[in-house]
């Protein structure tokens, strides 16, 4: 029925039509020259986003690597102590707890927003469910994290709604105390947020059910695949290039995750539930220990671009 | 046509770039003008209202600025005192707050200015350790908060309650508070700093000079008296006594007003919250806490913000000569009118009632003025520590006790070590 693809891949390509001779004129020279200018035409071109990257990443982020060796507290002249603030980091057991809630949020925020992402947009695109349906899970992402915070404050909170809501159904027994106990608290909060994430993973895996060819789904359907069998078979394997998308910023937010932490348990109560990068805002613009704060960076960057170039090597199709 | 817009927007760009250079280097005000940097967008139009009595006075008008997060406005003063970005005023914390910013060279001696005050009787000589370093003035009092509880007058009232003047009866009037189904205190860590409030109050109350020592470093949070402070807390919270930890701080007003806590501690500033909630002095008052046994000296815990002056401020001679008048009465009247708090200068006349009460317990029982907690040690010391007490109040049990004030102590010598170096 259909033509096998060696065939296809081995079709000769039509002869292409003669090119025109070469001029003669000052060869050698004007060559060397075109491939120059050529060159030159490409680094200026090039120029305004390499100084923007250089000036706007590459040199912070060399200044922090710095400012990691030294003592500064915002004030006194920096002193060079080495790899001392690196070796402090390592022994705090405020530290190790920080680098632990990291893992929990980034396996939370990858399981939690790239499965409920996939899981509503497939319900949402083939049961023809009302639009508005769609809309109750995609709007969130409209809003900031500073106001999902703020939101789930009002719900999360001993006297708020949720248990308030228990205690009205008589479900006294499941009240908690959700942001005071560690590791509840962290995990309410990538609840939280992924409420609030799950919108664009939605977005894009409903972009990505589009682009699966319908004669691929019949075609399994002819070959008596139905229901689940049908997506993990037919549709999963063709979503592969979005899953890897959504995955890939999934990590990334799950990394750097900052705002909803510090509106909704200031990274407490105590350090509990500090990140890498409330630990880094805490002891930079809190405490003003600049050198410390500095080290915490530099580790989430080198945590951020290993994980990041781990992932997506493994992930994006190799070249040649 | 291309090429033509593309210059166009160049020179846009360089116009912009070069609007923000002169923007830094113009960050003092006008000549008539000072600029004024804070961090409390509750005080611009008291900021406007006094910088317009000062010019009268001076010459010198205010031009406020505000930074909405405190953590951010730190961060902004202690770059901006490095370099040409400075402000002419910045608002400040006493305490070793100031002391920071002020041994590192970035502020004005202001003794001159200070012992001009003491003459002319606008500032009590006895706070000045408050607003010194090395034995030199380097801020002027924006104002002087007194930390009482403030209670609600109508569940006073309805128990027939009385304003407890011993911790007998502090503690009787939270019971049949608590029996009645009302939440006696507030308490809550979860805007962070305010975890150290019932610390600092129950030890102060307790042995203020041992308070004094240990802000200073002269005693240790593992010593008996710290000990018994959190005992007493820890019996407090067995008592069912406190809001929950994670109460909104931002709820404390509304709280208090609607009934469902009956009494919070809390510096007069918040004063202003509570009237402009609607509240008079029909619906609350306030009071010192007794001490815990009636042998104790009273004591009271004082806070103030601080005015200052960069080194580097454009008009830095003006600024000085503005802060010289900022104790003035005339200046100081519109101030207090303004943001519903105690003035700095004993002479300034009182309006609000809850206040003047306050003032009149205040010259009555004579207490021990003491530092807040928050400007009285180190401030990486008194930041950690407040970490650790927000721990506890979450769990506070006897158990917790011995291992928090370990804690404590072990970063007391820690912080205190590295603020000896300088």
């Amino acid at each position: 029925m259909t033509e096998p693809a060696g065939q296809t891949a081995v079709r000769p390509r039509a002869p292409e039509p003669e090119r025109k001779a070469p001029r003669a004129r000052n060869r050698g020279s004007n060559v060397r020259y075109d491939g120059f200018a050529a060159r030159a035409g490409s680094a200026v071109h090039l120029l305004p986003a390499v100084l923007l990257v250089g000036v706007l990443l590459l040199v912070p982020f060399g200044y922090t690597v710095y400012q990691s060796l030294t003592d500064y507290d915002g004030l006194s002249t920096a002193q060079f102590v080495g790899l001392d603030n690196y070796v402090a980091l390592f022994g705090e057991e405020r530290f190790h707890r920080s680098l632990l809630n990291t893992v929990i949020w980034m396996v939370g925020t990858l399981l939690l927003p790239v499965l409920l992402g996939l899981m509503i947009a497939v319900l949402t695109n083939a049961s023809g469910w009302a639009t508005w349906v769609r809309y109750a899970f995609v709007l969130p992402y409209a809003i900031s994290g500073t106001a999902t915070a703020v939101i789930w404050g009002f719900m999360l909170r001993s006297d708020g709604a949720i248990n308030q809501v228990l205690g009205a159904f008589g479900l006294d027994e499941l009240q908690r105390e959700w942001l005071l106990s560690w590791p509840m608290n962290t995990i309410v909060m990538i609840l939280a947020n992924t409420w609030q994430a799950v919108g664009i993973a939605v977005i894009l895996f409903l972009v990505g059910l589009q682009t699966v060819p319908r004669e691929t789904v019949e075609a399994g359907m002819l070959d008596g695949a139905s229901g689940f069998r049908l997506f993990r078979s037919i549709v999963f394997p063709q979503l592969r290039p979005v899953t890897v998308v959504v995955v890939g910023i999934s990590i990334a937010n799950s990394l750097r995750v900052f705002d909803v932490i510090w509106l909704l348990t200031n990274g407490g109560p105590g350090w509990v539930s500090e990140t890498l990068a409330v630990t880094m805002y805490r002891m930079t613009f809190v405490l003003s220990e600049y050198g410390h704060g500095s080290a915490v960076a530099v580790v989430l960057a080198v945590i951020v671009v290993s994980v990041s170039w781990v992932y997506l090597r493994q992930q994006m199709p190799k070249r040649g | 046509m291309i090429r033509r817009k593309s210059l166009v927007a160049a020179a846009a760009a360089v116009l912009m770039i070069s609007a923000c250079a002169s923007g830094s280097e113009t960050s003092g005000g006008s000549d008539d003008t000072l600029s004024l940097n804070g961090d409390r967008a509750d005080f611009v139009e008291a900021y406007e209202a006094v910088g317009a009595e000062l010019q009268e006075i001076t010459g010198y008008g205010i031009d406020p600025r505000n930074v909405p997060s405190t953590e951010n406005y730190q961060q902004v003063i202690r770059s901006s005192l490095q370099s040409n970005s400075a402000t002419d005023l910045v608002k400040w914390w006493s305490g070793y707050r100031l002391q920071d910013l002020a041994r590192s060279g970035g502020l004005v001696n202001l003794d001159a200015e200070w012992e001009a005050a003491v003459d002319n009787g606008w500032v009590n000589p006895d706070t000045a350790p408050s607003f010194s370093y090395d034995g030199h003035v380097y801020a002027m009092p924006m104002y002087k908060s007194y930390w009482v509880i403030f209670y609600n007058k109508k569940i006073y009232d309805d128990l027939g309650l009385s304003v407890p003047t011993t911790w007998d009866e502090f503690i009787g009037n939270a019971q049949a508070i608590k029996d009645a189904g009302i939440t006696p205190f507030f308490a809550t860590q979860e805007a962070g700093w305010t975890s150290f409030i019932w610390f600092g109050e129950i030890l102060s109350k307790l042995d203020p000079q041992f308070y004094t020592d240990l802000m200073n470093g002269e005693a240790s949070y593992t010593d008996e008296p710290a000990r018994q402070a959190m005992q007493i807390w820890a019996d407090m919270y067995a008592k069912g006594f406190f809001t929950s930890p994670d109460t909104a701080w931002d709820d404390e007003p509304a709280l208090l007003k609607s009934g469902e806590v009956a009494m919070v501690p809390m510096g007069t500033w918040r004063n202003a919250i509570f009237t402009e909630n609607g509240m008079t002095d029909d619906d609350y008052g306030a009071f010192v806490m007794p001490t815990i046994t009636p042998d104790v000296a009273p004591s009271v815990i004082i806070e103030s913000g601080v005015f200052a002056v960069p080194e580097k401020a454009p008009n830095k001679d003006a600024a000085v000569e503005a802060l010289g008048e900022w104790l003035n009465p005339d200046v100081q009247e519109v101030w207090v009118d303004e943001i519903n708090d105690i003035s700095a200068n004993p002479e300034v006349p009182i309006e609000n009632p809850v206040l003047t009460s306050v003032t009149e317990q205040v010259q009555q029982s004579e207490p021990l003025e003491l530092e807040r907690y928050w400007e009285a040690s180190p401030p990486a010391l008194v930041e950690g520590n407040v970490k650790d007490l927000a721990t506890f109040m979450v769990q506070p049990s006897p158990d917790n006790i011995d291992a928090t004030l370990q804690k404590m102590q072990e970063r007391a010598d820690e912080e205190w070590a590295k603020w000896e170096q300088g």
